[in-house]
């Protein structure tokens, strides 16, 4: 008859984040077609040419590294501070994007703050860095993944292509902000309103999958490119 | 001393009861059928002679009083000029026979005007309606229904309204004398106390013996309503009090209606509050429903921009203005875990709004506040509590406590601040303020920024039918009139909300089906402003009393309804996944009992089905935006219309 409480609190925001978590390169593994895809579009010509010297020097000047510690190996302590994002997996239109406007608890950085030629300079810097496994993904079949991902009931919170929602308390994870190993943690052990998911319930195999999944998800145009968004 | 305005009724030429009338027409009739020239002299019916009500020899008696079988004017006429006093525009009722003597006196004797009679299908549905028009109207129409089983059906409409401290003004029928019961069926609709089943969430009620107590009642009963905290409260209309013909030596007289002034805060607490904020570094506002009309979204603003303080709005009412700049509810847990000073207006819930509380298997919480945080409190509610219901929630810790109106106290509290802000307070809010203008808009294009995931999906995105539905009724004068939670709240992050009207709020007690006939009751009293009321109404809350539908067809009240259609109860969706989750027991059957699919529901039909325009489903949300437009043009017409959208969840 009636609703009960709502998945609706200030802290519900799945994913600790604070800068977009990158999950690891492919080379490390035989990467899944999707996810190979989208490391293909994940370096324009502009990201490319980053400075990694001087992208050493701008992540530490602008206070990344407080976060996302040096070199962008992460927090010490898993999903509690910055997630490692170096290298960083995800297209550079993608980092660009949550740099400037984050969707978790990470404070955005606006072009005056970090200048457009500085986060070419970080993205270099961070691509450098050598994978390690708390930055590898894993094989993944992306189309197996949209099917579990509807079948474990994922879409209920963050929305069939994973973009979240503030009344559920679903972050937006198409794609997600973090790597592959914060995102199986996360799952296992959320620490806000998220259910848990046991590898009974969800085996490690199918988180892959699911993971491959988000990171098909085409990373959307930019609001101001939208006309019914800027009225 | 207050005025009496006389009534209009007059001395009745006759005093015969209607009970006695009733067993005679009946009577009568057979005896007039049976025995053509009986006369219609019948000797009286002597005291408890009369067999057994319901039983098979009622409807035999010899009758009495055979030649006065009419009445000028009954009862319920009187009770008509009460409410007719009151200023009531519409009553919104099932018929039902226990009322029928005020059914027929406000179609008859009233010429259905100021009350009109408002045809509904479900009582639920009048109360919602009668919810949603005061959430616009700032006043309460009437819903009339059976004490019994009326009221039965609308009890969760009153907790609803109750929880959301809305005034409804409800009258029910009864037959309280045991031997003036007709049959079986006046049996079943008769109670001893009508009341006792919803006492816990109604604010007041009564049950008048005589016309002059019903007077002094109903005005008592409006009067108590609307004092704030405005809650509802029910009235028993006997029925021998409805059908009897007024008694000639009653001198009838209607109390005048003079409303009570809203309580204010006493004026030393409001002093200390005012110190609080005036002093505060980062004071944070944070408003449920302190705006009960225009007035107090107006002092919110004047607060707020005394101290350049921000305001989350929590929009059980529509509170603040959506685009200014002071506007920070998108910010809501970084400012409440920076603040030095929050000041809670009319919350329902404010304790929530500074712990973290997750439904997880172990139930602990802790405060998102920082140490030494002080707590302003300002509510109407601690001056009008009960004990069953746990609506009052979790006990919030207040500095300061101020049991009063908050609209009310805005005014006074405002006057404070601006009495006691020093220049160089003065220059700090300044400073604060370009901040927050800074932050405001920051937080419009991280909403914009979240809007775009999922632009293009289908099923559409409940951003992008927010932003299909803001585009096309950006030009009129449009007032949303469902709630919005579960839709994301999109609208309000992302549209520019500037009136009082524009919002309503949610249903108060998370009672589903409020939200279509709330919906069709506030597009009701916007009618008469040429407003476009607009809804975004949830599949599973329309299925509870689609009949409203019907009565929006057939009175004529335009109502654009979006259909969030995401074919579930989705909430419950969540919460079995929930504890599966806990169990590790698989999801594959959580749509169990939670899903609606199988046979998809065809919103279009129904509505089509009851005289409303209606198209869809649309799952293209390319297609959206010119089936708005088509289904706006009913609306403008005077007509409700309906857009099933097939939608994401949330």
């Amino acid at each position: 008859m009636t609703t009960s409480h709502l998945h609706h609190s200030p802290e519900v925001s799945a994913l600790p984040l604070a800068l977009p978590a990158l999950a690891a390169l492919l080379v490390f593994t035989s990467p899944g077609a999707a996810t190979q895809a989208a490391k293909s579009a994940a370096k324009p010509d502009a990201a490319q040419a980053g400075n990694v010297e001087e992208g050493r020097q701008a992540f530490a000047r602008h206070g990344c590294n407080a976060c996302h510690g040096s070199e962008g190996k992460g927090s010490p302590q898993p999903l509690v501070g910055g997630p490692p994002i170096g290298p960083p997996p995800i297209p550079y239109r993608a980092f660009t994007r949550y740099v400037r406007l984050p969707t978790g608890q990470m404070p955005p950085f606006n072009t005056q703050a970090v200048p457009d030629a500085e986060l070419v300079d970080i993205y270099a810097f961070l691509e450098s860095q050598p994978l390690r496994a708390d930055t590898a993904t894993p094989t993944g079949n992306a189309e197996n993944g949209k099917r579990l991902y509807v079948n474990y009931g994922c879409y209920e919170c963050h929305g069939r292509v994973g973009q979240g929602s503030t009344q559920t308390g679903g972050s937006q994870i198409g794609p997600p902000p973090i790597p592959f190993s914060w995102f199986a943690k996360y799952v296992r052990h959320p620490l806000g309103q998220m259910p848990p998911y046991t590898a009974k319930a969800a085996p490690d195999s199918e988180l892959a999958d699911i993971y491959a999944f988000l990171m098909s998800v085409p990373v959307p145009p930019d609001a101001k490119d939208i006309p019914l968004l800027n009225q | 001393m207050k005025d009496r305005v006389r009534s209009m009724a007059k001395p009745r030429k006759s005093s015969v009861d209607r009970r006695t009338f009733l067993k005679n027409t009946a009577a009568g009739a057979a005896a007039l059928v049976a025995k053509p020239g009986v006369s219609k002299a019948g000797p009286l019916e002597e005291p408890g002679s009369a067999p057994p009500p319901g039983s098979s020899e009622a409807g035999s008696a010899v009758p009495s009083n055979i030649d006065v079988q009419t009445v000028d004017r009954s009862g319920s006429d009187f009770m008509l000029d009460v409410i007719k006093s009151l200023g009531i525009e519409y009553v919104c009722a099932n018929p039902g026979s226990s009322f029928r003597g005020l059914h027929e006196s406000v179609i008859n004797y009233g010429g259905n005007k100021n009350p009109e009679f408002i045809t509904c299908c479900h009582e639920e549905s009048s109360v919602a309606m009668g919810h949603g028009y005061a959430k616009i109207e700032y006043k309460p129409l009437a819903v009339f229904a059976h004490g019994t089983v009326g009221l039965q059906h609308a009890s969760m409409a009153l907790y609803n309204a109750w929880c959301d401290r809305v005034p409804v003004y409800m009258v029910i029928g009864n037959i309280l004398d045991a031997t003036k019961r007709v049959n079986s069926v006046e049996w079943v609709h008769s109670v001893q106390d009508a009341v006792a089943m919803v006492r816990d969430y109604t604010k007041w009620d009564d049950m008048p013996v005589s016309l002059p107590h019903f007077a002094e009642s109903a005005i008592r009963a409006y009067k108590i309503a609307m004092t704030p905290p405005t809650l509802p409260v029910v009235l028993v209309a006997d029925g021998e009090l409805q059908e009897n013909p007024i008694p000639d030596h009653l001198n009838l007289t209607i109390p005048r209606l003079n409303l009570a002034s809203p309580p204010q805060g006493d004026s030393g607490a409001v002093e200390e509050a005012a110190r609080l904020l005036v002093a505060a570094e980062n004071p944070v506002i944070i408003a449920d429903r302190v705006a009960r009309t225009a007035a107090g979204f107006k002092h919110l603003v004047e607060l707020a921009e005394a101290l350049q303080a921000p305001v989350i709005d929590q929009a059980g009412r529509l509170n603040f203005p959506t685009r200014h700049p002071l506007n920070q509810s998108e910010r809501a847990r970084e400012l409440i875990s920076s603040a030095d000073v929050i000041l809670g207006l009319e919350n329902q819930d404010l304790w929530g709004a500074l712990h973290f509380f997750p439904d997880q298997l172990s139930r602990t919480s802790r405060p998102i506040t920082k140490s030494g945080m002080k707590l302003i409190r300002i509510t109407a509610v601690d001056l009008y509590s009960k004990s069953n219901y746990q609506d009052f929630q979790r006990f919030a810790d207040a500095d300061v406590d101020i049991a009063a109106d908050g609209e009310a106290t805005l005014p006074s509290l405002t006057e404070a601040v601006r009495r006691q802000l020093n220049s160089d307070r003065q220059r700090a809010c300044e400073d604060r303020g370009v901040k927050l203008a800074a932050a405001h808009q920051q937080a419009l294009e991280r909403a914009r920024n979240a809007a775009t995931y999922g632009w293009d999906a289908s099923p559409i995105s409940t951003a992008r039918a927010s932003a299909e539905l803001w585009n096309e009724i950006k030009g009129y004068d449009w007032s949303v009139v469902g709630a919005l939670t579960m839709f994301n709240r999109w609208p309000l992050r992302l549209w520019n909300f500037d009136k009082h009207y524009q919002y309503i709020g949610n249903q108060g007690g998370q009672g589903v089906g409020y939200n279509l006939p709330a919906s069709v009751g506030a597009a009701l009293a916007n009618r008469k402003y040429g407003r476009l009321s607009v809804s975004v109404q949830g599949d599973g809350d329309f299925m509870y009393a689609p009949g409203v539908l019907w009565t929006a067809a057939h009175h004529h009240i335009p109502l654009l309804t979006l259909m969030h259609n995401n074919r579930a109860y989705h909430q419950e969706v969540m919460e079995v996944q929930v504890i599966a989750n806990r169990h590790s027991r698989g999801l594959d059957r959580v749509g169990i009992g939670t899903t609606l699919v199988d046979p998809d529901i065809s919103y279009v039909k129904i509505a089509q089905g009851m005289g409303v325009h209606a198209e869809g489903p649309i799952s293209d949300p390319g297609e959206l935006g010119p089936a708005l437009r088509r289904a706006i043009e009913v609306v403008k017409s005077g007509e409700p219309a309906l857009v099933d959208v097939l939608t994401q969840p949330r």
